[in-house]
């Protein structure tokens, strides 16, 4: 799950052109950012084009990424639900053209499909943080889409979102105490 | 007093999303490069937020990343910029080609125009020509195959066996011709000239060039007969008698 130190050794090459290191980063980051971009797209055929299409863009924009502003992850990641979003524009606007917002209010009388669920330490929250940071975090929704979704004023949302990172903290430095625990205790 | 807003409004998670307004985001940036603790929260945020993504990460078809090699290691600016390239070359070839091939066949062109501007007024001169010589030859036939006209032949005396010269007459337009094909070349010194006898007067008639064909000459009044005689070159003022070579009665 931790990614090698080598990350920033990685990223530098890549901002000199290397593309070995973007196909590394490629094999560390791709898991996490497809996870993301299907669940936007909810279309492999679409979300494999969208995967593509970021690392592209990562590769081309490499020399404007800025480590000093934020963790390549959070960068890719804007790239890679950008691409999703405008993909999914596109396709929205060749099927229906009268409706131009991204989110389509799709009726989902069809079961979710298996990505759709989430894993990991978001499932310890309660149901409605769950709801606030899959719509923003996974489905691509802006903090503004998304509180109307959830029929909640957006001030509440933002303290869902708030509350809910609050707790993912608390489980991940509980986690991160086991870990030191265990490790302790083998050597 | 950033912070706070900062922290209350929760910019920094959708900062962390791009989700802000270029002047929040500048707002948030400054904040964050000014304040180490903001600057903790937010690299706390992130890693939270990088977390929860690898948790819910799905591996994508290998097939993702060999696309993604093929079209990274086969460069397509190449291929797109040299395609339009080609285009326009093959283009230019096909444009200058042509242009070589017009300009041939436009002198071609001008080469058979010339020609045949050179033959149609070589053709035009010949019409003139032959027009000149049918109204000539009308003219003359007209003048000698007229019932008016009385042929005369002149046949030649003893100085000048075999020659004959011969005399067309018309008393009514008052014209005489005379064809001296008949007649011996003289020497260039010498000349052939016509008398028309009037009472016993010879009386000069004009010169008779055996170079020609028909010599249209004085028409004289109540002549007897028409005489012939050699003369030095340029005429004579009276026939040297003794130079006749032929004579005819009227």
């Amino acid at each position: 799950m931790k990614k090698p130190h080598s990350d920033q050794e990685l990223i530098l090459n890549l901002s000199n052109g290397d593309k070995n290191a973007l196909y590394a980063l490629y094999d560390n980051y791709s898991g996490a950012l497809y996870g993301v971009i299907l669940r936007i797209c909810r279309n492999e055929m679409l979300a494999q084009d969208v995967l593509q299409e970021t690392f592209v863009k990562i590769w081309k924009n490499s020399s404007s990424y800025n480590p000093e502003k934020g963790k390549f992850y959070t960068w890719a990641y804007r790239i890679a639900r950008n691409t999703a979003l405008n993909a999914l524009r596109k396709t929205d606007n060749l099927i229906q053209n009268e409706d131009l917002s991204v989110h389509t209010n799709k009726t989902t009388a069809e079961p979710e499909p298996d990505y759709m669920q989430l894993n990991g330490s978001i499932n310890t929250l309660e149901p409605h943080h769950q709801t606030a940071i899959d719509l923003v975090y996974f489905k691509g929704y802006t903090h503004q889409e998304a509180h109307e979704v959830m029929g909640v004023p957006l001030g509440t949302f933002k303290s869902y979102i708030k509350q809910a990172l609050k707790q993912l903290r608390k489980t991940y430095t509980k986690e991160l105490i086991w870990v030191y625990f265990i490790f302790e205790m083998i050597a | 007093m950033e912070k706070d807003k900062i922290l209350g409004e929760g910019l920094l998670e959708q900062y962390l999303m791009g989700e802000l307004s270029k002047e929040d985001v500048l707002m948030v940036e400054n904040a964050l490069q000014k304040d180490a603790e903001l600057k903790q929260h937010f690299l706390q945020l992130q890693d939270d937020f990088e977390k929860l993504g690898f948790e819910n990460a799905v591996a994508p078809p290998f097939q993702v990343k060999y696309e993604l090699q093929k079209r990274l290691e086969t460069p397509k600016v190449k291929t797109t910029t040299r395609t339009p390239l080609l285009a326009a070359a093959s283009l230019a070839l096909i444009f200058m080609l042509s242009a070589v091939w017009l300009y041939t066949k436009w002198q071609n062109a001008e080469k058979n125009l010339e020609s045949l501007q050179i033959t149609t007024a070589d053709l035009q001169n010949r019409l003139d020509n032959l027009e000149q010589s049918y109204l000539l030859t009308s003219n003359r036939l007209e003048t000698i195959n007229n019932p008016n006209v009385i042929p005369l032949v002149l046949y030649g005396n003893a100085i000048a066996p075999n020659s004959k010269a011969v005399a067309y007459v018309n008393h009514k337009t008052k014209l005489v011709v005379v064809n001296p094909q008949g007649l011996p070349k003289l020497p260039t010194d010498k000349t052939y000239q016509m008398w028309s006898d009037v009472e016993g007067e010879m009386i000069d008639m004009g010169l008779v060039p055996t170079d020609k064909e028909l010599i249209t000459l004085k028409y004289i009044d109540k002549a007897e007969s028409l005489n012939i005689t050699i003369e030095p070159a340029g005429g004579n003022d009276h026939p040297t008698v003794e130079q006749l070579v032929s004579n005819v009665i009227l």
